[in-house]
């Protein structure tokens, strides 16, 4: 095999794009870094602490921002006072539950559609493509008629399927990919092993965990940072962190230091499982994507 | 154990017919090939017999059993693939095992199986490697090692060694007909390649274009092939075809081409005689059939046109007068170089006869 390296020289160009290029990089980080900062550090500040800022310019105050007694009030206030543990409790059903229910039937669904031949095949799977294709907002009052009639509104089982709803489409378009990429001697190996044609589905299933992967958390992120659903099927009885932050936002009473360490109970299960799942995720997106 | 019987098949995928009426039997612990070039219907017919493809029409039969409507689960057969199909997230050990759990077998049976099946395939040393740490040779081993494991009824071997570099593969010939032999199960063996079909095989079903051409011994195949179609294909480096007149001497008929006139032995004329309805006739004869010196002597005169050396023989491609080229397997101490003359002597009794119209073989 050929070796890829490619022997490069420097000039003074290529020395002058090098920095910038880290110029550009630490702007960014910054950029990208500095609200999550600021959320995390005054989630543990007092309102008053919170507010201290130095002066426009003036960087050798910077300290300014970790001068303060951290206190853990607000989450005891989140946890104890506004009863977000049966919110977060809500977010991770619904999140969870639609993630698992449509990777369950995404998957059998993939399968078939990428190992059957049948009638009107092209025809079944632009149609399920197409319901991705209107806005949510579109279909919202339409849905929200038929979840009341069904008595499933402000429910964790009316959130997941509405969440289902949306899931289940994408999870059969993505892992139609990465069905397609296994040769199908695999699976018929394992039927003349003697399996039937469901364990032999079964076998070819690992075969397919990176996409798997890739969608469960692409499925868990779009339920768990989902707020338009969340505050109007859910509303009430199922309410989620998103619509239960929104709350915080009270027109004489705006809390600060809650809403801060409501946005860190949302976004730190997030980041962990997104380094968690890290490189399944992008492997499982190139590799369905692409035919090799 | 068992035979297999194949009667009137068919195979249409859409309106494409894949496979024509086809009819084999293969006794039991019999070692069958499969031959001819791809599209000709073979991969289909292995697939019918393992039960992946649907059987359009006609019946297959397992022993006395008739298996059209049996899931492949349940025919008792293992099937070792073109491409291996190995399980990538599983062990070698594991890969093996797998037929064996799915049956429900004890450890200590797939553990004593493993054991006798990698021992034959010298792949002990392999058992804890995922396939993607093998090589071509290891994987095959092991896609072979699964479908011993099993014990089956039948094999079925889709172009197993194909992709196998050609060193390995010579050996591979070897040692899969000999495993065969040990085993003593029936074997139907899909191949493109002429020399694997020759070399292992008891009996050979030679393929063209869904349609089975012939259904003998390599030695039958090769000796006595029914049409131009089945000659040109087998046998390597290939039947050389030239078209004849036939010209009836006193009784006798005679070769005739622009570049010479050959007699027929009389056995050859009575067939002749008998069943003749042309008059010129394309002729067909092996390298090997041809001697050649270099010179001018009494006999066919040719030119060199190029030698090939090929260490253990040599071919020469002949120009013939008129348009015609023949290739002629020689000795390697031919000494006749490029654009010299030479002459060529038949031996008349190995000429094959087939009809220009039909191509089917007279002998």
């Amino acid at each position: 095999m050929a070796s890829r390296d490619v022997v490069t020289y420097k000039t003074p160009l290529s020395r002058l794009r090098d920095v910038a290029i880290v110029i550009f990089l630490a702007f960014y980080l910054v950029w990208t870094i500095m609200p999550i900062f600021l959320m995390f550090v005054s989630s543990f500040k007092d309102l008053l602490a919170a507010f201290q800022l130095p002066p426009v310019g003036a960087f050798s105050k910077i300290g300014l921002f970790f001068d303060f007694t951290p206190t853990t009030k607000h989450y005891y206030n989140l946890f104890y006072n506004l009863g977000f543990s049966t919110y977060l409790l809500n977010s991770i059903a619904a999140a969870g539950g639609s993630a698992l229910v449509s990777v369950v039937l995404g998957s059998m669904a993939a399968y078939s559609l990428s190992r059957v031949d049948f009638r009107g095949k092209a025809d079944l799977f632009f149609w399920i493509i197409s319901t991705r294709m209107a806005p949510v907002v579109a279909v919202l009052v339409p849905l929200y008629a038929i979840f009341r009639g069904f008595d499933l509104v402000g429910t964790r089982t009316g959130l997941i399927l509405a969440y289902t709803t949306f899931n289940l489409p994408f999870a059969i378009w993505i892992l139609k990919g990465f069905f397609d990429n296994v040769p199908f001697a695999i699976e018929e190996a394992s039927m003349v092993d003697g399996s039937t044609r469901f364990q032999a589905f079964r076998a070819i299933l690992p075969l397919v965990a990176p996409g798997i992967g890739a969608f469960l958390v692409l499925c868990v992120l779009f339920a768990w940072n989902d707020f338009l659903f969340a505050s109007i099927i859910g509303s009430g009885g199922a309410k989620t962190l998103p619509p239960a932050t929104r709350e915080l936002v009270q027109p004489q009473n705006i809390q600060w230091g809650s809403i801060m360490a409501a946005g860190v109970v949302t976004t730190v299960p997030m980041m962990f499982l997104g380094l968690l799942i890290r490189r399944y995720l992008v492997t499982g997106l190139t590799m369905g994507a692409v035919r090799e | 154990m068992a035979s297999v019987t194949i009667t009137n098949v068919w195979k249409y995928y859409g309106k494409t017919v894949a496979v024509k009426d086809l009819n084999i039997t293969c006794e039991d612990g019999e070692f069958v090939s499969v031959l001819g070039p791809s599209g000709c219907g073979k991969s289909s017919t292995l697939r019918m017999l393992a039960g992946l493809e649907h059987i359009s029409a006609g019946d297959i039969y397992f022993g006395n059993t008739r298996v059209n409507d049996l899931e492949p689960k349940d025919r008792d057969i293992a099937m070792v693939f073109e491409n291996y199909a190995l399980y990538p997230h599983k062990t070698v050990y594991e890969n093996m095992a797998n037929p064996l759990r799915l049956r429900g077998e004890s450890d200590d049976l797939i553990k004593k199986r493993i054991a006798f099946a990698s021992e034959m395939l010298e792949i002990e040393h392999l058992l804890q490697r995922k396939p993607m740490e093998l090589s071509g040779g290891q994987k095959q081993r092991t896609a072979i090692g699964r479908a011993i494991v099993r014990e089956p009824k039948l094999f079925l071997f889709d172009e197993p060694i194909a992709h196998l570099d050609a060193k390995l593969r010579a050996r591979m010939r070897g040692e899969l007909k000999l495993m065969q032999r040990r085993l003593g199960t029936t074997m139907i063996y899909v191949t493109h390649d002429q020399l694997e079909a020759m070399s292992m095989a008891d009996r050979i079903a030679v393929m063209h274009n869904g349609v089975l051409q012939q259904f003998g011994t390599p030695q039958d195949i090769y000796n006595h092939p029914v049409n131009e179609w089945v000659a040109g294909f087998v046998g390597e480096p290939p039947m050389n075809f030239i078209d004849c007149d036939l010209v009836d001497e006193g009784g006798r008929l005679h070769a005739v081409h622009s570049s010479f006139k050959v007699a027929l032995t009389d056995a050859q004329t009575k067939i002749l005689h008998d069943s003749l309805r042309e008059k010129s006739v394309r002729m067909g004869i092996r390298p090997d059939q041809i001697s050649i010196k270099a010179g001018t002597e009494s006999g066919v005169d040719g030119r060199i046109k190029l030698t090939e050396p090929l260490g253990g023989d040599t071919l020469v491609n002949v120009d013939l007068k008129g348009a015609d080229e023949l290739l002629v397997k020689t000795n390697p101490d031919f000494n006749g170089g490029i654009d010299q003359a030479c002459t060529l002597t038949f031996d008349t009794s190995r000429w094959h006869f087939f009809s220009k119209e039909t191509g089917v073989a007279y002998f």
